[in-house]
């Protein structure tokens, strides 16, 4: 199974020569079975080259794709009316998402090409788009790959997705904050909240399901957008930091983690530093740990990383 | 009056090498008078990044003013939103002022970008700058700080966007960004009465020509519209810009050399960079 990396960074795209060597573009990755197979996580902007690599590449036999929403914030769907397969006739596009409200999937991710957003709306482009709600817990059969949807820690929801085929296992857990201070629901956070019994109990199991969903997994991509210091100022944002990740991985048999979804603020020098910093990390528990830059290439069940 | 090109580019943010001395960001594009007063148009990803500058003055805190005036709605002149950071700041003041998209309007279509599904601010409403949402009719004359602004209409494919004539001391920039004309030789009287005189002429150069066979009616000029027009209404001087996200530096170094062998005044392709002096 090859995975690659076309978006790695976390709420809008940062262009500019700070961010040349990990990439500027959001939250996309790609995974490809030995059979040829394309599921994707996330639909952010880095969607958009994936898509013109697939367009290239598509014939008779390969015109259907499998997209997995962790949810619907635009910086993981921002690339979805810049998928050019969406473009091309007979082809079929499954997207699988978590139904955080009473609205259809169709409408609420269709509503980012209503006409003042783009001038294409979902409705009539060639492509045939499938919607499919996902719930946490209950497995999905794509192909010849299992995929598991995950409940995880975010505004409005979110879901972390385990995939597994190629006899090896990836999972992807972003967006997600850690399952101590917030419970995130569907209302506006300024800060933060106290928790009720029944919070704590929630984010208690809310993590116990995903410790028990990863456990034994080769691979895991995991939202680290922050280092600790950023982490105390926001920790209503929504999101974690590698010693978050590491402490939900550590003796959970997970061979690596891949550090995923950075804050637009952190340049290539800091990413080198944070990079450095967590592999010795890691080290220090038995886990592999890389941090993902846009173009990186990983065969996973086979240790070996190879640069685009 | 000073000019700064935060964000130039058209469609979607590119990044990486070959998108460095133009700049990836999206749309946005800052004029500052000579008394200091500041214009903002447009809020593609080019302002978060003026977000940033903006926050190590008055604005971080909370003791900022901002106009922003929006061309139009699409995702690529917007998206810098829910992402500029003044409006967190309380205090800060911020007026959004645009035309109200065809059946719909400037405040629900910005509400709808801020909508939970979407974004974790959960509704306009939650940003802790003042914040107004002002919507006008295109050819409306509005007077914004000591900036006299024109507006028009100006046909985008299916739909229109909103042109800019924008004066003040005594200088005139015209921001004329997706458009598409019947014809590129064939500017609307809209577009013509915006740039006419203008010092500076911000014009859509989406396509090269031969490109934009392929691409009519997708709402884009090719470079000659903005040459052609340039010259019909004696704009002083042409910058292309809303750069296709496929042009790379050295093929827009090639557009510019393209459309100053056509063209009347000087053109330049507008980039990310430092203030420029009309």
């Amino acid at each position: 199974m090859e995975i690659t990396f076309w978006g790695v960074r976390g709420s809008y795209p940062v262009p500019g020569p700070a961010t040349v060597r990990y990439g500027g573009q959001t939250s996309c990755v790609e995974v490809r079975t030995r059979d040829g197979q394309v599921v994707i996580f996330d639909a952010g902007t880095g969607l958009r080259a994936l898509g013109q690599k697939l367009a290239r590449e598509a014939s008779a036999e390969r015109r259907r794709y499998t997209i997995l929403l962790s949810h619907v914030h635009w910086d993981h769907i921002q690339g979805l009316p810049f998928f050019e397969p969406a473009y091309i006739p007979d082809t079929v596009i499954d997207v699988y998402a978590l139904l955080t409200a009473a609205d259809e999937l169709h409408q609420v991710i269709g509503g980012i090409t209503r006409h003042e957003f783009f001038p294409i709306p979902l409705e009539a482009v060639p492509a045939d788009f499938q919607f499919h709600e996902v719930e946490p817990g209950v497995p999905i059969a794509i192909g010849g790959v299992k995929i598991l949807p995950i409940a995880l820690n975010h505004p409005f929801g979110s879901v972390g997705y385990r995939l597994d085929g190629d006899g090896t296992s990836v999972a992807y857990i972003s967006d997600t904050a850690p399952f101590t201070e917030v419970l995130h629901k569907q209302h506006f956070l300024s800060g933060l909240e106290l928790l009720t019994e029944e919070d704590r109990a929630s984010l208690v199991k809310m993590r116990a399901e995903l410790v028990d969903a990863i456990r034994g997994c080769d691979t895991v991509i995991y939202d680290t957008h922050y280092v600790p210091d950023e982490y105390a100022r926001f920790p209503h944002y929504g999101h974690s930091t590698p010693d978050q990740a590491l402490e939900i991985l550590a003796g959970n048999d997970v061979r690596r983690l891949i550090l995923y979804h950075h804050a637009p603020a952190h340049d290539d020098d800091q990413m080198d530093t944070i990079a450095a910093e967590y592999r010795a990390r890691g080290a220090e528990v038995g886990i592999d740990v890389i941090t993902a830059c846009e173009g990186m290439v990983l065969t996973v069940g086979v240790a070996r990383v190879v640069a685009a | 009056m000073k000019i700064r090109f935060w964000g130039v580019r058209g469609s979607f943010a590119m990044c990486g090498k070959d998108f460095l001395r133009h700049g990836g960001n999206t749309t946005s594009v800052e004029l500052v008078t000579d008394g200091g007063n500041r214009l903002l148009i447009d809020l593609g990803t080019g302002a978060t990044v003026y977000a940033k500058h903006l926050m190590a003055s008055e604005f971080g805190r909370g003791a900022g003013r901002l106009p922003v005036l929006l061309s139009h709605t699409h995702l690529d002149h917007i998206q810098g939103l829910p992402f500029f950071t003044p409006f967190f700041i309380k205090g800060n003041q911020i007026r959004i002022l645009g035309a109200d998209p065809a059946g719909g309007s400037l405040r629900g279509t910005l509400q709808n970008q801020l909508a939970p599904h979407y974004s974790p601010l959960n509704g306009l409403e939650n940003l802790a700058a003042g914040v107004s949402i002002e919507s006008f009719l295109p050819g409306a004359e509005l007077l914004v700080d000591d900036f006299e602004i024109t507006t028009a209409a100006l046909p985008h494919g299916t739909m229109w966007t909103t042109g800019f004539r924008i004066k003040a001391d005594n200088k005139i920039v015209a921001f004329l960004s997706d458009v598409e004309y019947p014809a590129p030789h064939r500017p609307t009287r809209e577009a013509f009465a915006l740039a006419a005189g203008a010092d500076l002429l911000i014009h859509d150069a989406m396509h090269d020509d031969d490109a934009y066979a392929l691409a009519r009616g997708w709402g884009h000029s090719p470079v000659s519209a903005g040459v052609h027009l340039a010259r019909a209404a004696g704009a002083a001087k042409l910058a292309l810009f809303h750069h296709s996200p496929d042009a790379t530096d050295e093929a827009i170094d090639r557009l510019v050399v393209t459309a100053q062998s056509r063209a009347s005044v000087p053109v330049f392709a507008a980039a990310e960079g430092e203030y420029l002096t009309i």
